[in-house]
């Protein structure tokens, strides 16, 4: 059982530079490729330039979560504003609950991501389940 | 493709589906693509002594569908105001999963629609239940010889 005391840790990606490549490359590899007039990401794009502070949550040796039995259980997106090249976004993830349910834990990781200018760019959560081996 | 018309859309209405043929390359390639190299989704004998059937796709790949019949449908990527779901399933290779959806409300003051979305799989088993999109309009441009 992963301790609950680290409720409330954050963790910070250094800021995302969005580019063409990296945007073409989604869109290829999920299979979304309708052009807009001018290339914007698609939503859930979210996940790739956040994917740094997912990583150092399930890496943070401290809170030791164990990740050979973690699965995504539920996720949640909210859009601020389009995603394009020449951006650069920093996100930020917050560990805000840790659960039991049965053999399973629920762990909450909470997460808002920023423009250069500190705007929203998009926030959300994700909910893990940690099957207990 | 143009943008949908909101004076268009009912409630109960269905949105095209969407279906997808998910590979082994796919998952490689989402795994590139997103960061997200989890040996569980690319490494057959880790996933296997995780206790999983195999490499699984990523719940992310699966929502991306979801997101993408969504805003396919709406014709303009930057409507789209939000999107949740849950991973009621594993995601295989050789999997054919299908993304359904219906207009569950619109509000024509906020301009917004909220759409209720499900993906199954080739076995008609729910991968990814609950899920919500909300689109939201633009105003409608003022008719400049209106009262």
């Amino acid at each position: 059982m992963t301790d609950s005391r680290w409720v409330g840790r954050s963790y910070e990606t250094a800021p995302f530079e969005v580019t063409e490549q990296s945007i073409r490359d989604y869109m290829a590899a999920v299979g979304d490729l309708r052009e807009d007039d001018r290339l914007v990401a698609p939503p859930t794009y979210a996940m790739v330039y956040g994917f740094d502070a997912y990583w150092q949550l399930w890496t943070d040796q401290e809170v030791a979560l164990d990740v050979a039995h973690l699965v995504h259980g539920e996720q949640r997106f909210n859009f601020q504003r389009a995603v394009r090249p020449g951006d650069r976004i920093r996100t930020t993830g917050r560990l805000t609950a840790i659960n039991s349910r049965g053999d399973m834990e629920l762990v909450t990781f909470e997460l808002k991501a920023r423009d250069a200018e500190d705007r929203p760019v998009s926030d959300g959560s994700a909910l893990f389940i940690i099957r207990k081996a | 493709m143009s943008t949908l018309d909101f004076e268009q859309v009912s409630p109960g209405q269905s949105l095209p589906p969407l279906t997808k043929h998910v590979t082994v390359e796919q998952i490689r390639q989402y795994a590139e693509a997103s960061g997200d190299r989890n040996p569980i989704h690319l490494d057959e004998t880790f996933a296997r002594s995780a206790g999983l059937p195999g490499v699984i796709a990523h719940g992310m790949l699966t929502m991306a569908f979801a997101n993408q019949m969504v805003t396919d449908w709406l014709g303009d990527r930057l409507l789209l105001k939000s999107l949740q779901g849950r991973f009621a399933g594993m995601v295989l290779p050789g999997d054919e999963v299908t993304c359904s959806g219906s207009v569950a409300s619109r509000d024509d003051e906020r301009r917004r629609l909220v759409i209720n979305l499900v993906v199954t799989n080739q076995r008609g088993e729910k991968v990814l239940n609950k899920g919500v999109a909300e689109a939201e309009f633009p105003p409608r441009r003022s008719n400049t010889n209106a009262a």
